[in-house]
C-alpha cells in the first residue's frame, strides 16, 4: 500500500484512490454525497487550484480550503 | 384535495427528484409539455414547478423538485424538497408515486439518492436516462436484475428523444398506491435500532408523528439544521440528548456519525450494481476530454471565456437593432395615434406622455433582454456554464469567494433578484452574504436600457481595434466592466472588514457537454422575458404614472398667464414651450429636481436628470420613461416625433442655452447607474435573504455612495478632455 498524500499532490494524468477525507463533518459529509468515498478510483484530469478529478464517469471541479483535505492512495509504481 | 369532482385515485400526484444534470428537466418537459405552472413555496426561493398530463382517463399531476445529490436537508431550501415527499406540505398533495431519475454513466453515485428515497417508504419508479450514451460508454446492464435488486420496476430512458416515455407512464400507473412496507435499510441493525428507539421516543406524546426518515436524519444531522427548531417544532433538550447518547453508542459500536450514511449506503449501491451492471476494463476517452482540453485550459479557456462575453454584447447591439427599431416605430405611432384622437389636455397627456411613452421606452429593449438571456440559456444547457464555474474560480478566490457565486453573480447581469435567490447554492453563509451585497453591482438587463440609450445618442459610432469592434460596443463593455471592478473591490474590503472568515472548500460538478436543446432554450428565453415583461408591465407601469402625476401636477392656469404676459411679442410655438417648461419645473417632481440640483451639478447633471434619478428609486429602468416624460413637456410641439435619443441631444440649459448632454455627462450618468441601488426589489429580495433590514439599508447606503463618487469623478475627468 502507498502512502496516504494529498489529493493535490496529484499529477494531471496521475490515477489514485480515495483514502481518507479530513476536515468538518458537514463538509466530508457533502463530499462523500457527491460520490468521493473511501476507496473510489479517481484520476487527476487538471492538477492546480481548483484542480478538476474524475470520478467513474464524472468530472468534479474542486478546491480544498485549510480546513478540509482529501488525502488519497496514489497509483504509483514505487 | 378541493377537486370534488375528480375521484380521489384518478388523480395522481408523482414527485420527481433526481441528481443535478441527469436530464430531470428535460423529462420533466417531456411528460408535461405546456401544462405548467411555477410558482413559490412560501418562505423559501425554491421554484414550484407543478406539471399535468393525462394517460386515458388518468390525470396526473407532476411536481419538478430541485436537482440534488441527497435528501439530506441542512437549509430550508434543501427542507423543501424532503417535505414535498413526505407530504408535510398544504400547498402541494402528498406524491402518490416517486420517480427517481438516474444517470445510466454513473449509476454508483446517482443510486446514493435512490437509497434515500426508497427510504421514504413511497412506491417508487427509477427512470435510467442516457442509455445510449452509457452503452457507448461500453457500460452493460442487466435491468431486469436490477430492477429485481432494488425491488422497483426501472424504466430505461433517452428523455432528449422521447424514447421510454410510454414505458415510464405505464409504469407509473402500475405502480401507484403499490404496497411499501417490505424496504431493506440499508443501515446496519444497531443503527436501526437506535432510529427506531428515537421515533419511539420523540413520537410518544406527540399528535403529529415525525416520520421515520426524519428521525433517521435527525440522528445522521450532526451540524444542527433539523433540531433548530426551525425545522421540526417538537424537538426539545431532552430528545437532543437522546440523539447525542444515541450517537455516541454507535460511535462506540464502529458505526461514527454522519460517516456512518456513506459507509451504509455505498456499500448498499455496490451490493445492487453487483452482476447487474459491469463497467468496461478500461474508460476510454469522450469528446467532453477532448473539447475540455482546450475550453478549461488555463490561458485559451480563458481567452476564449473572454472573447464569448464580447461576442455576446456585440451581439446585443448589432442584432437588436432591427426589432428595436420597429417598436420604436409602432409605439411612436400609437402615441401619436391617441394625441390626434383626443383633445389637448391631462388624460392626453397621461396617455401619450405617461403610458404609451413610459411602458414603449421600456418594451423597445425587449430584444436585447431575448438575446442576452438566449445566450446564457445556450452556456447553461450545453453545459458550459460549469467550465466558467472553474475558470473563474481561482479568480473568485482572489476576492474570498469561489466560482460557485460565479453563477448567482452573472445571472446577476441579467437582473439581480434571481442573481441573488439563485445566491442560496452557496452553503457557506458568509460567502453567500458577500455574494449577495455585491451582487447588485452587476450590471442587470434593467441598466441596459440606459447603457443603450445614452450611447447610442453621444458615442460616435467609429470602430476600434482594427475594425471588429465598435467604439459604442466597447463603452458598453466597459459599463459592465466598471460594475465588476467595483464588486471585486467591495468584496475584498468586506472579507477585510465586516466579514472576516476562512475561504470555504469548492466542489462542483462538470456535465458533459452537450448539444443544446432548442425546446429548453426557447422556454428559459421567453420565461425571463416575460419576467421582465410583467416588471415592465406592472411595476414600471405604475411608477410611469406616478412620476408623470409628479410631474404633471400642481398645475395652474396663472404659470400660463402669466407667461403670455411677460413674452407678449414670443410666436405661439415659442410660448407653448415656455408654458410647459414653466409648468413641470413648478411640478412636485420638478421641485424635489431643483431641490436636489446643487448635490448633483457637480456630475454635470440638470435639474431634470436629477428628477429622473429620484423617480428611478423603485427600478432603474424607470429612468428612461422618466426622462421620455420630462424631455417631452419640456419639448417643443413639433418635436413630437423625434425619439428620446434625438431629444436628449438637443436638451440645453436654460440660461445659456449650452447643451445639457455631452459624452462626460452620458458617462456620468452611466457610471451612476452602474454603481447605484436604484431597485426596490433587488433591496427587498435582499431584505428576504438576510432576514434583516440591516443588509438592504447597508446594500443601499454603500452603492449610492459609490455610485454619486463614480459619477463625479468620470464627470470631471471627462471634462478634462472635453475642454
Amino acid at each position: 500500500m502507498n502512502d496516504l498524500i494529498p489529493l493535490n499532490h496529484l499529477v494531471t494524468g496521475e490515477r489514485a484512490r480515495v483514502g481518507q477525507l479530513l476536515g468538518v463533518p458537514e463538509e466530508v459529509h457533502r463530499l462523500q454525497e457527491l460520490g468521493l468515498r473511501d476507496g473510489a478510483p479517481i484520476e487527476m484530469v487538471s492538477s492546480g487550484s481548483p484542480c478538476i478529478i474524475r470520478l467513474s464517469e464524472t468530472k468534479l471541479c474542486f478546491r480544498n480550503n485549510d480546513a478540509t483535505s482529501v488525502l488519497v492512495y496514489a497509483d504509483r509504481a514505487s | 384535495m378541493n377537486k370534488p369532482s375528480i375521484p380521489a385515485q384518478q388523480e395522481i400526484t408523482v414527485a420527481l427528484i433526481g441528481n443535478p444534470n441527469t436530464g430531470k428537466s428535460t423529462l420533466f418537459n417531456a411528460l408535461t409539455g405546456v401544462r405548467q405552472r411555477v410558482g413559490n413555496y412560501p418562505g423559501v426561493t425554491v421554484e414550484k414547478k407543478i406539471g399535468r398530463f393525462s394517460v386515458g382517463n388518468t390525470e396526473y399531476q407532476c411536481i419538478d423538485l430541485p436537482g440534488t445529490y441527497s435528501l439530506a436537508p441542512r437549509s430550508p431550501d434543501e427542507m423543501i424538497t424532503v417535505d414535498v415527499l413526505l407530504g408535510r406540505l398544504q400547498e402541494v398533495p402528498p406524491p402518490d408515486v416517486v420517480v427517481c431519475i438516474v444517470d445510466a454513466s454513473n449509476l454508483q453515485r446517482n443510486l446514493y439518492l435512490v437509497s434515500q428515497a426508497l427510504e421514504l417508504g413511497l412506491p417508487t419508479v427509477v427512470a435510467l436516462n442516457m442509455m445510449d450514451t452509457a452503452r457507448a460508454k461500453g457500460i452493460h446492464f442487466d435491468t431486469e436484475k436490477l430492477s429485481k435488486n432494488l425491488g422497483v420496476p426501472i424504466v430505461p430512458l433517452q428523455a432528449n428523444r422521447g424514447i421510454g416515455l410510454d414505458a415510464l407512464r405505464e409504469s407509473l400507473a402500475a405502480v401507484a398506491g403499490t404496497p411499501t412496507d417490505n424496504r431493506i435499510s440499508p443501515f446496519p441493525e444497531a443503527f436501526q435500532t437506535e432510529v427506531a428507539l428515537l421515533e419511539e421516543q420523540l413520537n410518544r406524546a406527540s399528535e403529529s408523528p415525525v416520520p421515520r426518515y426524519l428521525v433517521e436524519r435527525l440522528l445522521l444531522d450532526t451540524g444542527g439544521y433539523l433540531s433548530n427548531g426551525e425545522a421540526l417544532a417538537s424537538i426539545d433538550d431532552a430528545f437532543q440528548n437522546h440523539v447525542l447518547l444515541a450517537r455516541k453508542r454507535l460511535s462506540a459500536a464502529g458505526y461514527p456519525v454522519p460517516a456512518v450514511e456513506a459507509m451504509s449506503r455505498y456499500a448498499w449501491v455496490a451490493e445492487m450494481l453487483d452482476g447487474a451492471v459491469t463497467q468496461p476494463a478500461e474508460k476510454q476517452r469522450s469528446t467532453s476530454d477532448q473539447i475540455d482540453k482546450v475550453l478549461t485550459h488555463k490561458i485559451w479557456g480563458t481567452t476564449i471565456f473572454a472573447c464569448m462575453v464580447l461576442i455576446i454584447f456585440q451581439a446585443i447591439f448589432s442584432w437588436a437593432t432591427p426589432a428595436m427599431e420597429s417598436i420604436d416605430w409602432a409605439i411612436g405611432k400609437i402615441g401619436n395615434l391617441i394625441g390626434d384622437i383626443l383633445p389637448t389636455g391631462a388624460l392626453q397627456s397621461l396617455l401619450v406622455d405617461g403610458v404609451v411613452a413610459g411602458v414603449g421606452a421600456v418594451l423597445v429593449f425587449l430584444p436585447q433582454i431575448f438575446i442576452l438571456f438566449f445566450f446564457i440559456a445556450v452556456l447553461e444547457d450545453c453545459g458550459y456554464m460549469a467550465r466558467t464555474a472553474y475558470l473563474m474560480d481561482k479568480l473568485m478566490s482572489h476576492v474570498g469567494l469561489s466560482g460557485k457565486s460565479f453563477i448567482p453573480l452573472l445571472s446577476s447581469f441579467a437582473c439581480a433578484v434571481p442573481g441573488i435567490m439563485a445566491a442560496r447554492v452557496i452553503e457557506n453563509r458568509r460567502d453567500r452574504l458577500v455574494t449577495i451585497l455585491i451582487a447588485p453591482l452587476m450590471s442587470c438587463s434593467a441598466r441596459l436600457p440606459v447603457y443603450i440609450l445614452l450611447i447610442g445618442a453621444f458615442v460616435p459610432n467609429t470602430k476600434t481595434l482594427g475594425g471588429w469592434v465598435g467604439l459604442q460596443a466597447l463603452t458598453m463593455f466597459g459599463m459592465y466592466l466598471v460594475g465588476i471592478v467595483a464588486a471585486v473591490a467591495v468584496s475584498w474590503l468586506l472579507h477585510k472588514t465586516l466579514l472576516k472568515g476562512e475561504t470555504p472548500p469548492f466542489v462542483m460538478e462538470l456535465p458533459s457537454y452537450k448539444i443544446p436543446s432548442l425546446r429548453t432554450v426557447v422556454q428559459r428565453m421567453t420565461e425571463r422575458g416575460w419576467a421582465f415583461v410583467r416588471r415592465a408591465g406592472t411595476l414600471i407601469f405604475a411608477v410611469t404614472i406616478l412620476v408623470w402625476a409628479a410631474a404633471y401636477f400642481p398645475r395652474s392656469p396663472e404659470v400660463e398667464a402669466q407667461i403670455r404676459a411677460n413674452f407678449p411679442a414670443l410666436n405661439e410655438s415659442e410660448l407653448e414651450k415656455r408654458i410647459a417648461g414653466a409648468n413641470i419645473e413648478q411640478s412636485i417632481l420638478g421641485r424635489m429636481g431643483h431641490a436636489i440640483e446643487p448635490v448633483v451639478k457637480p456630475l454635470g447633471w440638470d435639474w431634470r436628470i436629477g428628477c429622473a434619478v429620484i423617480a428611478s428609486f423603485p427600478a432603474r429602468e424607470v429612468v428612461i420613461g422618466t426622462l421620455g416624460v420630462i424631455y417631452n413637456l419640456g419639448g417643443e410641439q413639433d418635436e413630437q416625433s423625434l425619439s428620446l435619443q434625438e431629444r436628449l441631444q438637443s436638451a440645453t440649459w436654460p440660461e445659456t442655452d449650452k447643451p445639457v448632454f455631452n459624452l462626460p455627462v452620458a458617462l456620468s450618468i452611466m457610471v451612476f447607474f452602474a454603481l447605484c441601488a436604484q431597485c426596490a426589489a433587488t433591496l427587498a429580495v435582499i431584505k428576504r435573504e438576510t432576514n434583516s433590514w440591516r443588509w438592504p439599508a447597508f446594500t443601499f447606503l454603500y452603492m449610492t455612495v459609490l455610485a454619486y463618487l463614480g459619477a463625479l469623478s468620470t464627470y470631471q475627468i471627462g471634462m478634462l478632455f472635453v475642454s
